[in-house]
């Protein structure tokens, strides 16, 4: 039994170095996903001489640095151009931690499963970091599109509903409303279905401002609209294939694309669009996961972590397309729907979808 | 009286056996360094309905006692790791047996029933005082039974004698 042998191993160094997989069938929870914010900035691996430290406290940071500015002039022959002082912003990313739970169990307990809990818990702990990164990212991101939203407003944090765009009361600079929401007869948290047009618009709101809308980021839930997308927006054979197979490119309309089931996160109707990595940010790894475990009596301990660090230095290189009518600006709330738009708290992550614990399984045979 | 420096709150006993929870911060603002009430290490913090942690007495006052459990704060000011976070979770020594240093106190005050740090062993309470210009949320004395705010900890060695600094155990009393 692996969990026999866990609780062996883990008495040796050797053994607390890799306990070997043991088979065992079991019913999953629910699917887990790597990290979509690794998708849109691809961690690089830092050292301690990458980065700077405080003299106040003992925390770190790496400084960025972001390309200068300049320019060209047509001048006289006898002209001189005007002079630039060379200087380039700064922007520091800082550290922290991300750890999965505790986790403890009595060795004798661990013999009262079959399939192999340690091991199992081990695997998704990892997942469930990258989960952590994913909330951090999505956070970062929208809180970059609402500050440029705001700078367009004339630095006024504006509610952004079908009843303003209707007044023709603000500005969409760096947040879009999709066709259908715009024109909806009341503020809500309904995602309307995707359009072709949507999308396009979306990509314009980068593509506008000397620079190229690159990756797209959306939920599963927005994802099926393109599936009712129709011939006029597939042409026939892409309709027919999308009808037998699913959308199986790795583009659409041009622009590469990153789906995810983690609605509890990104929530459904909530649509980003990103640059390359290079105009938009960092993400890095101080140190790569790690996972420790030990074992003081019969008392077994263990626990993975990792320390990163994100930062959207470009906060003009995302845009984001928004399928619901309501407000989701965090500031404003004007209807009051904001928790339907935002992540959801970290300990609210993960909840469970089976009911096997409150008795909720069918037939319902108890042993006896 | 006490001083602000860097360092105001250090351990002088095994911090492995205390649980140190990381809580959001109710007003994010405050683990900006920058900010004129960011808060420094050693001051008190207690929990609102929302799981958040809020400083244990409201600073606008000198005097205020906290009423409530509170928790000292283990992170210096301006910390890059909390501000890294989306959520700003600031950590603090919530459960388990402690002794620390802290440069975070007012002896000198009596405050409600309380009366002047004197004595070693002397219970201790949360109030906020002022300490050089700013006010903090931090620890005075304990007046004894005819006192009805809740003890956080005692005395163990006195500031005259451990270099201005004043230290203490954890220890709870309603």
């Amino acid at each position: 039994m692996f969990n026999e042998s866990f609780s062996t191993k883990i008495a040796t160094s050797e053994g607390k170095e890799k306990l070997a997989e043991y088979g065992g069938s079991y019913i999953r929870d629910r699917l887990r996903e790597v990290s979509y914010a690794r998708k849109v900035i691809p961690p690089e691996n830092v050292v301690r001489a990458d980065c700077q430290v405080s003299v106040n406290h003992d925390t770190l940071v790496k400084i960025v640095e972001l390309e200068p500015q300049s320019r060209a002039m047509s001048i006289s022959f006898r002209g001189q151009p005007t002079a630039r002082f060379i200087r380039g912003s700064r922007a520091e990313c800082a550290f922290f931690t991300i750890s999965s739970e505790q986790f403890q169990k009595p060795e004798q307990e661990l013999l009262a499963y079959n399939m192999p809990i340690t091991k199992i818990i081990e695997e998704n702990s990892v997942k469930d970091i990258q989960e952590i990164e994913d909330r951090e990212f999505t956070i970062h991101i929208e809180a970059a599109v609402q500050a440029l939203q705001v700078e367009a407003n004339g630095g006024v944090s504006t509610a952004l509903n079908a009843s303003n765009l209707t007044l023709g009361a603000v500005v969409e600079f760096s947040v879009l409303k999709g066709e259908l929401a715009r024109s909806a007869p009341t503020n809500d948290a309904t995602p309307r279905a995707l359009q072709r047009q949507d999308l396009v618009r979306l990509f314009k709101l980068l593509d506008g401002n000397r620079l190229r809308s690159e990756r797209l980021l959306m939920t599963e839930v927005d994802w099926d609209d393109i599936l009712t997308w129709t011939v006029e927006d597939n042409g026939d054979r892409i309709q027919s294939e999308t009808t037998v197979d699913g959308y199986k490119y790795n583009t659409l309309l041009g622009r590469a694309y990153i789906r995810t089931i983690k609605t509890d996160l990104l929530r459904p109707g909530n649509i980003y669009v990103f640059t390359k990595p290079e105009f938009f940010g960092k993400f890095y790894v101080l140190n790569n996961t790690k996972f420790y475990i030990d074992k003081i009596a019969n008392m077994i301990t263990f626990q993975a972590w990792e320390d990163i660090g994100m930062l959207v230095a470009n906060i003009a290189a995302v845009r984001k397309l928004e399928t619901y009518s309501g407000d989701a600006n965090p500031t404003t709330n004007a209807d009051g729907l904001i928790a339907n738009f935002i992540p959801k708290s970290e300990d609210a992550l993960g909840a469970l979808n089976n009911r096997v614990d409150a008795g909720l399984k069918f037939p319902q045979i108890t042993q006896y | 009286m006490s001083t602000i420096q860097k360092i105001n709150f250090e351990p002088v006993s095994d911090v492995l056996p205390i649980t140190r929870r990381d809580f959001a911060l109710a007003d994010k603002t405050l683990a900006d360094p920058l900010n004129a009430v960011a808060l420094i290490d050693g001051e008190w913090m207690t929990l609102d309905s929302s799981y958040k942690a809020v400083r244990a007495a409201t600073i606008g006052s000198v005097g205020n006692l906290a009423t409530v459990r509170s928790f000292p704060l283990f992170a210096e000011r301006g910390r890059y790791d909390v501000r890294a976070m989306a959520d700003v979770k600031m950590p603090v020594l919530y459960m388990g047996p402690y002794e620390f240093d802290t440069r975070i106190f007012d002896a000198s005050v009596s405050l409600g029933s309380g009366a002047a740090i004197t004595t070693v062993l002397q219970p201790l309470k949360v109030a906020t005082v002022t300490i050089g210009a700013r006010n903090v949320v931090g620890l005075v004395g304990h007046g004894g039974s005819a006192d009805a705010s809740p003890v956080v900890g005692y005395v163990t060695r006195l500031p005259a004698s451990n270099g201005g600094k004043l230290r203490f155990m954890s220890g709870w009393r309603s």
